[in-house]
C-alpha cells in the first residue's frame, strides 16, 4: 500500500517533487509531440478531434464555442491522457495526486469569473451574482464548494478505479486485472468528459444572463 | 471486557465506520442513480430525437450524484490511512 500513494522523489531547491509531476513533464512531451507529428502526417485527425470538441462544448453552452474551446479542449485532453497514461509501465496517473485535480479545479474557479467578468463587465458580473442580495452568501458557498467537488470527484474517482486495480493485482498477478484496467480506463474517459461538462456549465452558468454575447464574440474573433 | 488503550479503541470504530459507511455510502447514490437513468431511458425510448441532450445532461447528473459517494471514499480514505484522531494519543 505504501507504494500507492504519490512518493517524493526528489526535491528541486528543497521543493519536494513527487513522482505525479515527473509522470506529468512525461505526458506533456509525450501530447505534445504527438500533437505535432500528428499535425504535420495527418493533419484531418486533429481536426476532427477540435470539431468533436467544439461540437460538444457549443451544444452544452448553446452559443459558438470558439471563446471558451482553448481552455476547455485542453483540460479535456489533459484529463483524459492523464487518466489513462497509468497504463504505460512506470507511469501513474497525475490526477491520482490531490493537487492535480485541486490545480485543475482552481483554474476553473477562476476562468468563470473571467469569463463572466469578460462577457457582462464587473459591475454587471457582480450586479448578477447578487441579484437578490439575500442568496449572495449561498452563491459564494455553491461557487466553493463546486470547485472543491470537482477537484474530489476527478481524484476520488482515480483513486477508487486504481486502487480496486491494485488490490486485485496484489490477489491475482496475470490476467485477472485486464479488465478492471480497461474498466479504469473508461471511468478515466468518461471523468475527462465529466470535469469538461461541468466547467463548460460552470462557465455557462456564468454567462447566463447576457445573450447577444454570442454575436459579440464571433464578431471578434472574425474581425481578428 | 479489558480494557482498551485509546488508539486501539479508535482504530476498531475507525474499522467499523468504514466498513458501514461505505456500504450505505456506495447503496444509496447507486439506488439513486439507477432511478434517473430508468427515467432518462424512458425519455430517450419515448422522444428519440432528444436523446442526445438527454444524455449529456444525465451524465452530468450521475456525476454530480455520484461526487457524494466519492465525499464518502475520501472521508473513510482519510480514516483509514491518515486519521487524525490517531496522531492525538500517540
Amino acid at each position: 500500500m505504501e507504494g500507492f500513494f504519490p512518493q517524493v522523489v526528489f526535491s528541486i531547491f528543497g521543493v519536494p517533487v513527487r513522482d505525479t509531476v515527473v509522470s506529468t513533464w512525461i505526458m506533456m512531451t509525450m501530447v505534445v509531440g504527438l500533437a505535432v507529428v500528428i499535425g504535420r502526417r495527418r493533419p484531418t485527425a486533429l481536426e476532427m478531434l477540435v470539431d468533436f470538441l467544439n461540437d460538444t462544448i457549443s451544444d452544452i453552452l448553446r452559443r459558438p464555442a470558439e471563446p471558451y474551446l482553448p481552455l476547455l479542449g485542453a483540460l479535456a485532453i489533459f484529463i483524459a491522457v492523464a487518466n489513462i497514461i497509468s497504463v504505460v509501465p512506470f507511469l501513474v496517473s497525475p490526477t491520482r495526486d490531490i493537487n492535480t485535480p485541486a490545480a485543475l479545479a482552481l483554474v476553473v474557479f477562476f476562468s468563470v469569473h473571467y469569463f463572466g467578468i469578460r462577457s457582462q463587465g464587473v459591475v454587471g458580473y457582480f450586479k448578477d451574482l447578487a441579484t437578490p442580495v439575500y442568496v449572495l452568501p449561498l452563491e459564494i458557498v455553491g461557487q466553493l464548494s463546486r470547485s472543491l467537488s470537482l477537484a474530489v470527484r476527478l481524484f476520488g474517482n482515480i483513486v477508487s478505479t486504481d486502487l480496486i486495480v491494485a488490490v486485485i493485482f496484489a490477489l491475482v498477478p496475470l490476467f485477472v486485472p485486464l479488465p478492471l484496467v480497461g474498466f479504469s480506463m473508461f471511468t478515466g474517459l468518461l471523468q475527462a468528459y465529466i470535469f469538461t461538462a461541468l466547467a463548460t456549465v460552470y462557465i455557462g452558468a456564468g454567462l447566463e444572463a447576457s445573450e447577444p454575447v454570442s454575436s459579440k464574440s464571433s464578431s471578434k474573433e472574425g474581425g481578428k | 471486557m479489558t480494557e482498551l488503550d485509546p488508539g486501539t479503541l479508535i482504530t476498531l470504530i475507525t474499522i467499523l465506520v468504514s466498513g458501514i459507511g461505505i456500504v450505505l455510502g456506495t447503496a444509496v447514490p447507486a439506488i439513486v442513480e439507477g432511478r434517473a437513468v430508468v427515467k432518462a431511458l424512458e425519455g430517450m425510448t419515448r422522444q428519440p430525437d432528444v436523446a442526445g441532450q438527454l444524455r449529456t445532461t444525465l451524465l452530468i447528473a450521475m456525476a454530480l450524484l455520484e461526487s457524494t459517494a466519492i465525499y464518502v471514499l475520501l472521508i473513510l480514505l482519510v480514516l483509514i490511512f491518515a486519521n487524525p484522531l490517531l496522531d492525538r494519543f500517540f
